[in-house]
């Protein structure tokens, strides 16, 4: 029996920057990462099927419930064991009144395993020298460090906080491949954020640019210039994706792996405040 | 038949002058096509049609359709699903979780409200606590509630007439539907498959709130069917009746469908087809029996319920008038069977699936090999969870002979898990769904409102939506489909064509079926999203 209902409020934020508050040691609350390192993931994954599955998925990606990556991260531990434990008042969550505070536990620890990909790696460049190549590559062109710099692409200020050395070398390599995943927007299941479209109007006109917003009649590409065009759908001749693409250049032949390790090391220091 | 002419006359006439006060009495509901200045049940009317008569917005102006005004709940809601009765000047809406509110449905403006003391802790496994509407009869409006009561309240006050309970929440039974009022009874069904209750249908005395009748849905052992459970007979759940049901006056044959066994994916406990799960039943309100049953998922296994509103319509069929009732399955199939009998005249699918050959020539589906729910990964199979359509209402033309559903194109992985139904508790612990899905991300899904030919399930067309969509159609005599999409936008169609006409952004997912109404001598539609209840008009 699927009775299907909003996305909840928490559920929809950034995943992004739901995971950075696990991996900023300084900037987070002990009370937000208490308990979690006493879960035992595995039990977690065990519990989460039994109990929590049917409407979460297997993968914790949403089903007919929502998408709970990051969930932890971004609510804190506590919240979410009073949610298991007491459910969610006017939504489908009920409530799971007889898990002991260690199952609840277990079951965080499983759902902060998702949060581990995106923040890996290890910190191996000079930051000082990576800074020297953020302002010499155009990087500020498009990105903006704490209210400096373009407003193409999106916001660096805290990225050091939201992802880890792996991923930021693989979005200068190819920034295009592994879009990021979000679970705003639509029903509860993951939409590609900064996905490419390539837009043709009935004249023939070709607009082309990354998705920020879409509905069943409206699109709303952002191009590389930074304007919003906001399209009726059914007056289109077309509308393709272009997935693999991105509006951000490859840095993978521009910069030598010691470059590149360099300018990581500068990113992983942005970790400033929200 | 001159004199027939001139009593409707005159009904109509009172009607359109607002002289009646609150009074739907059982014989106005039977003619509900006949005053479309109204919306009295659910489903438009006793056939659950969902067609209006109305034409005054239509092809040639609906673009210009404009707010009239919109209504807020005191508080903030969530999950708002609330399908309104129009009657007499007064809507009847509900507010999440149970709350009923009349408006005024010319300005909109509160003029009573009603909420019963629920429990601090309501169970709600497999649902969220919300109601979709109530029910008119008489001078007397009824709703379900989250904790599993029925209520009648005087439709002029809100005062509460009777109030009794149905089932007992703490096991898992709530009501989000509406209950179906008919001749002098109240029919209401609960959900809580989730919970592994067993599944029940009521008949209460509309004046007193005595029980007339309960049909269990699922046979214990000993009683009839109870031989498609094996050793499961012993505490066979599920089959819960948690949307709304269909009538037909003539036949005096209440149709009600039937959501999945429990649990969902585990179905080690439960081997044979399962009865009456998945199934649409077709009983008799004066005792409560079945007449026939139709099972379209022997042994369920992916939570696909068959509890989608069928839809009653006459039609020609190989030269021969048939009276025949209609329903897209959650299952991806399109049924057409003889409501007199449940025999199965057609059966074809309207959306993706990867799970069934085809239906045999009984209807009976021929099932593809490895489509059951696995362990570890689990298996990808289409549709999804939330099947090809979920609860949201069809709708049907008899100016165009089409079927609207507002239908999912998505799969979903899914997961057998362990989850077995606990003896002895003192209740449910949680989800008893022996199991799980991965759902495909966003891109790999989407929605479309699709126009079948009603008696074949042929596609005449379709209009994609982004994603899948938990929104009803409306269709109307001015050539239009209303339907609504996740992302917020409230639309017109070509009934016709299926070309888009006219669309308002409400700002937040919709999730309840429209409807039309007339005051004043202009025509009104009307929907909810978020927290507004929003009627339209022309200027």
């Amino acid at each position: 029996m699927a009775f299907l209902a909003s996305v909840f409020a928490f559920a929809a934020g950034h995943k992004g920057a739901a995971a950075a508050q696990q991996s900023a040691p300084a900037a987070s609350a002990p009370s937000k990462s208490a308990g979690a390192a006493s879960g035992d993931p595995a039990r977690g994954k065990s519990l989460f099927e039994q109990n929590c599955s049917s409407c979460h998925g297997v993968d914790a990606t949403g089903g007919e419930g929502p998408d709970l990556h990051g969930v932890p991260a971004s609510l804190g531990d506590e919240a979410v064991v009073n949610i298991i434990k007491h459910g969610i008042r006017g939504t489908a969550m009920p409530m799971f009144f007889d898990l002991s505070d260690k199952e609840a536990a277990d079951i965080i620890a499983f759902l902060r395993s998702f949060d581990a990909s995106a923040t890996a790696g290890t910190v191996k460049g000079d930051p000082k020298a990576g800074k020297a190549l953020y302002e010499s590559s155009g990087c500020s062109a498009c990105h903006m460090i704490e209210g400096q710099g373009g407003s193409v692409g999106p916001e660096l200020t805290r990225i050091g906080a939201m992802r880890g050395p792996t991923s930021l070398e693989d979005r200068l390599i190819d920034p295009g491949a592994n879009l990021p995943q979000n679970g705003t927007g639509f029903y509860s299941s993951k939409w590609t954020e900064y996905l490419m479209f390539r837009a043709v109007e009935k004249n023939g006109h070709v607009i082309e640019g990354m998705r920020v917003g879409e509905d069943s009649f409206v699109i709303v590409l952002k191009d590389g210039s930074g304007k919003f065009h906001a399209l009726w759908r059914p007056d289109l001749r077309s509308l393709a994706q272009e997935p693999g693409k991105s509006l951000m250049p490859s840095f993978k032949s521009a910069l030598s792996p010691a470059q590149m390790d360099d300018l990581v090391a500068y990113l992983m220091t942005l970790k400033g405040a929200q | 038949m001159r004199m027939r002419q001139w009593i409707l006359a005159a009904l109509l006439a009172g009607a359109c002058a607002g002289s009646r006060a609150q009074d739907v009495p059982y014989q106005r509901i039977v003619r509900a096509d006949r005053e479309p200045q109204s919306w009295l049940t659910y489903g438009g009317n006793y056939q659950s049609q969902r067609f209006s008569r109305l034409a005054q917005v239509n092809r040639g102006n609906v673009a210009q359709l404009r707010v009239a005004w919109i209504y807020q709940p005191v508080r903030p809601v969530a999950n708002l699903e609330s399908v309104p009765i129009v009657a007499d000047g007064v809507m009847y809406i509900t507010e999440p979780p149970s709350t009923v509110t009349a408006l005024d449905v010319r300005t909109g403006l509160r003029l009573w409200s009603w909420s019963p003391v629920l429990p601090k802790h309501i169970v709600s496994i497999g649902l969220y606590a919300t109601s979709r509407g109530v029910a008119i009869l008489g001078h007397t409006v009824y709703i379900g509630t989250a904790d599993a009561h029925l209520v009648a309240l005087d439709a002029k006050t809100g005062a509460v007439r009777w109030n009794v309970p149905v089932a007992d929440n703490k096991m898992g039974y709530a009501i989000t539907g509406p209950p179906l009022a008919i001749n002098g009874k109240i029919l209401i069904g609960t959900g809580g498959s989730e919970a592994a209750v067993r599944g029940l249908l009521d008949a209460y005395d509309a004046k007193t709130g005595r029980r007339l009748w309960r049909l269990w849905t699922v046979p214990r052992v000993g009683e009839s069917g109870a031989d498609t459970w094996g050793p499961g007979a012993a505490q066979s759940a599920g089959g819960t009746t948690w949307n709304n049901g269909s009538y037909d006056p003539e036949l005096n044959l209440v149709y009600w469908g039937t959501g999945n066994p429990a649990p969902d994916f585990n179905d080690d406990d439960r081997p044979g087809d399962n009865l009456y799960t998945c199934s649409l039943l077709a009983i008799d309100p004066d005792t409560g029996k079945m007449k026939w049953y139709f099972q379209f998922s022997p042994h369920e296994n992916h939570d696909w319920d068959s509890a989608e509103p069928p839809v009653l319509l006459d039609a020609v069929i190989a030269g021969k008038p048939r009276k025949l009732v209609v329903l897209a399955n959650r299952n991806a199939f399109y049924y057409v069977l003889d409501r007199l009998t449940g025999k199965f005249i057609t059966g074809v699918p309207f959306a993706r699936e990867t799970w069934a050959k085809g239906l045999d020539a009984n209807g009976r589906p021929i099932l593809e090999p490895n489509q059951q729910p696995t362990l570890g990964a689990g298996t990808l199979v289409y549709p999804s969870i939330t099947g090809a359509v979920d609860w949201s209402s069809p709708s049907y033309s008899p100016i165009t002979g089409l079927f609207y559903v507002s239908t999912h194109e998505t799969g979903a992985y899914y997961i057998k898990g362990t989850g077995k139904i606990e003896q002895g508790g003192q209740g449910p612990r949680g989800i008893v769904g022996g199991g799980g899905i991965r759902a495909l991300a966003g891109e790999q899904s989407y929605g479309a409102i699709r126009a079948l030919e009603a008696t074949t399930g042929k596609r005449k067309w379709q209009f994609r939506l982004l994603s899948p969509a938990w929104v009803g159609t409306l269709a109307t005599a001015g050539g239009l489909v209303f339907s609504g999409s996740d992302e917020g936008n409230f639309f017109a169609l070509d009934a016709e064509t299926g070309k888009p006409l006219w669309n308002f952004y409400m700002g937040h997912e919709i999730r309840s079926n429209p409807i039309t109404y007339e005051l004043d001598g202009k025509q009104y539609v009307f929907e909810t999203a978020g927290n507004a209840y929003v009627a339209f008009t022309l200027p």
